[in-house]
């Protein structure tokens, strides 16, 4: 009865499986950086002698301008919420989450449409104010623009984060702070900043991440960056060899972006060692400051929610009749059996990775999970040209196979289905599923599947009887949450998407690219309500576990 | 012996040092067995590799002349035969009582189960409770379930790891009491693990100390203590 002694379950279709799941991950990211090294052609020289100098400084501005303002806004409202009683707080805690549910392609777009010549704010001041202003001061088509977008949309990743941080974690140190008489700025400047430093990081990386993934607002905006160029690259010129240089370039930015984040945060992690959890209690504002916290939070909320929101309503009660048909019906269709499918295979994957990986304490399974989150912080644009170049290598070799099948069969089938643009969301969504199940397995613990092992099942049937019933809530929230991640993609999908197919996202695209900014707001609106659902769903699940 | 432990070494993976050195000890069937020590010494490890929940560095262990663990065997938890009740219980959140009781009863038919079931929820006072949830049971309450689920399968042994931890102290006079009547119904082999002297005097027949992976002093309750 030998077996495998040093690991105490025998390996079995779990690792089988999660090390598939893991390949397939890494397989895209692997063939881009086979390409690094090719020679390079007459399009690189002629990138890297011109247009190289604008891409990287765009870049840098972008992420150095967001990176600031958006830790600047999410931290101090993060601080005013936790902190303080002044009125509607309530409503804004919730509240300053709701940026995030417009994605930042059609703020970019709605944002537009009130600013310009023909936008509320110009003809405003134009006919009733009698004033005649120079339009260039309206003009956010730029890369002030960009950070403004990303700013506004983007900053609640660094609110959430630091809020719980500080509501959960450093009641005593605050407390302390205001006993020894300490006031709020200075309480905020010597305590606040230096204990929150992990959580503040943490957030802002993810919103630089956001920001070095998108396309939508800096292509819209003609801002050039890596992304736009990896397009260009791509779709107008046909050349792979130059876009895998130009990704691979966009691959260190991000790992400058995560290399920082690891450094700036040091040895603090979120969470202090001390068990005892009290919630801090907040001071209540009075007067002047009352209000002044009012019209800050409400200001912020104004323009990354609802006066965008305002604007689209209006623009798709003038174009409802025109958009609403039969062909909308069916981008609608395309997005919800896209996103379900995903979203399925994402969640099963996850499952099945996450348990192996905790019954399994080999350094194997931290290496399968540390893949497996990978792939978010990979923007869409590189993880699209590693699975064009997969795909279409797949397909050279299998040619034979699709001929012997059907001998009219094209060369590239796989590269022109929408397998390509299911398998690249799995990679890039991966990481969001993934964590959603990793938290739920950490919920639940080790001891339940123990408990079903000493009497008599193995780790399958455990799985089935045990953790999958237990896992239920983790389930609904990683499903929502990839779910809305997928309607809302777009870097992805356009590039990857068959010819002819078209999602809410890329009709969004398209419309405002068309300048049919209007007809833009009825799919736009239909993602918003999407994620706003979800938001609230994953609200509902997280206020049941507490109880 | 029906229980021979042997040399039993083992380390965490992520730790420096032997969480246990070379322990050793046997038991007599029916016999019940206390380890006692302070909290961190490895106590509850060893049920944890008694249970094949951890796999040791050396050594062996026998249950029943079948061998569980040595240089060349390991057997899985599933396929032990070990009842185990877990410090908090681990009772599954979303089965009823009874549910709980039947889940290790995998081979019988559905009669035989039920029979089982009843047997068990006698022997450990909770007949009336078959149809509630963990959640609406006592601390003391979801013990007894506890110990009824690892009992139900016929183990050879039964594990308990820090019985009495999570209950009130002004309890366990009397939980104390409760757990030795059903241990000696049952007429099962037992290992307790503890750090108080009073559940060892008023349970075990055998004590084992423990003291930072290394056994002290083992032999009857009247030698040791």
């Amino acid at each position: 009865m030998k077996k495998f002694k040093f690991m105490k379950y025998k390996p079995s279709s779990w690792g089988f499986l999660s090390f598939i799941s893991v390949l397939l991950v890494i397989l895209p990211c692997m063939y881009i950086l086979f390409h690094i090294f090719d020679k390079p052609n007459g399009n690189w020289y002629h990138i890297k002698a011109f247009l190289l100098k604008d891409y990287i400084i765009n870049t840098i501005k972008i992420v150095i301008a967001t990176g600031f303002f958006t830790m600047i806004i999410g931290t101090t409202l993060a601080w005013l919420i936790a902190a303080y009683d002044f009125p509607c707080k309530r409503i804004f805690k919730w509240a300053l989450i709701l940026p995030l549910t417009i994605p930042t392609y059609i703020a970019a777009y709605t944002y537009n449409g009130i600013f310009n010549y023909t936008g509320v704010v110009q003809i405003f001041l134009r006919n009733v104010m009698k004033m005649n202003l120079d339009p260039k001061y309206f003009d956010i088509m730029s890369i002030k623009g960009v950070v403004f977008i990303f700013t506004i949309f983007l900053f609640p990743y660094v609110y959430m984060i630091t809020r719980s941080f500080l509501e959960k974690q450093s009641a005593a140190l605050i407390e302390n702070a205001r006993l020894l008489e300490r006031g709020g700025s200075d309480i905020f400047i010597h305590v606040i900043l230096p204990i929150s430093r992990g959580a503040i990081v943490g957030g802002t990386s993810l919103v630089l991440l956001e920001a070095l993934n998108d396309f939508g607002v800096v292509s819209y905006f003609g801002v050039q960056t890596f992304s736009t160029a990896i397009f260009k690259t791509w779709f107008s010129l046909g050349d792979t060899s130059t876009a895998v240089k130009l990704a691979s370039m966009l691959m260190v930015t991000v790992f400058i972006v995560l290399i920082t984040e690891k450094w700036l945060r040091g040895r603090k992690k979120y969470s202090y060692t001390t068990a005892k959890v009290r919630e801090i209690v907040p001071v209540k504002l009075k007067g002047v400051k009352a209000v002044g916290a009012l019209l800050y939070c409400f200001s912020i909320l104004s323009m990354g929610f609802i006066i965008p929101l305002l604007q689209l309503s209006h623009w798709s009660i003038l174009t409802y009749k025109k958009i609403l048909n039969f062909k909308f019906v069916g981008f609608m269709f395309n997005s919800i059996w896209l996103s379900i499918i995903v979203a399925v295979l994402i969640i099963v994957m996850s499952v099945v990775i996450a348990n192996f990986c905790r019954i399994n304490s080999h350094w194997i399974s931290k290496v399968f999970s540390k893949i497996s989150i990978m792939g978010y912080s990979i923007p869409g644009a590189v993880i699209a040209i590693g699975v064009i170049l997969l795909m279409v290598s797949v397909d050279r070799k299998m040619v034979g196979i699709y001929k012997a099948i059907d001998s009219s069969s094209k060369t590239l089938v796989l590269s022109t289905s929408v397998f390509m643009l299911v398998f690249a969301y799995t990679i890039r969504f991966l990481a969001i599923g993934y964590q959603a199940i990793e938290s739920g397995f950490d919920k639940i613990g080790m001891k339940f599947s123990e408990a079903s092992r000493t009497l008599g099942y193995g780790v399958t049937k455990t799985f089935f009887k045990v953790d999958l019933p237990m896992m239920k809530p983790a389930l609904i929230s990683g499903f929502a949450l990839v779910f809305v991640e997928i309607v809302k993609e777009l870097p992805l999908t356009l590039i990857l998407r068959p010819f002819n197919f078209n999602t809410l996202a890329t009709k969004t695209y398209e419309y405002a690219n068309d300048e049919m900014i209007h007809e833009a707001s009825i799919p736009s609106l239909i993602i918003i309500l999407v994620s706003i659902a979800s938001i609230y769903l994953l609200y509902r699940i997280e206020n049941k576990e507490r109880r | 012996m029906f229980i021979e432990i042997r040399n039993l070494t083992f380390k965490y993976r992520n730790s420096q040092q032997k969480t246990l050195k070379d322990v050793c000890f046997n038991m007599q069937k029916g016999e019940i067995l206390s380890i006692l020590g302070e909290s961190g010494g490895g106590k509850s490890t060893i049920l944890r590799l008694i249970a094949g929940l951890e796999t040791p560095l050396s050594g062996s262990i026998i249950v029943d002349n079948k061998i569980m663990f040595d240089s060349n065997t390991f057997v899985i938890p599933e396929k032990r035969g070990v009842g185990m009740v877990f410090q908090d219980y681990a009772l599954f959140p979303h089965m009823k009582v009874d549910e709980n009781i039947k889940f290790g009863l995998t081979n019988l038919n559905k009669k035989e189960k039920d029979v089982r079931v009843l047997e068990m929820l006698k022997l450990v006072n909770l007949q009336d409770f078959s149809s509630r949830y963990p959640h609406e049971l006592s601390g003391g309450q979801q013990q007894r379930v506890a110990i009824a689920r690892a009992l139900a399968p016929k183990p050879s042994v039964l594990l308990l790891d820090e019985p009495f931890s999570n209950l009130d102290t002004d309890l366990k006079s009397k939980i104390r009491e409760e757990l030795k009547s059903i241990l000696n119904q049952a007429g099962i082999t037992s290992i307790f693990v503890t750090h108080d002297r009073e559940d060892v005097k008023s349970i075990a027949d055998k004590v084992v100390t423990l003291k930072e992976g290394e056994i002290l002093k083992s032999g009857k309750l009247e030698e040791v203590l």
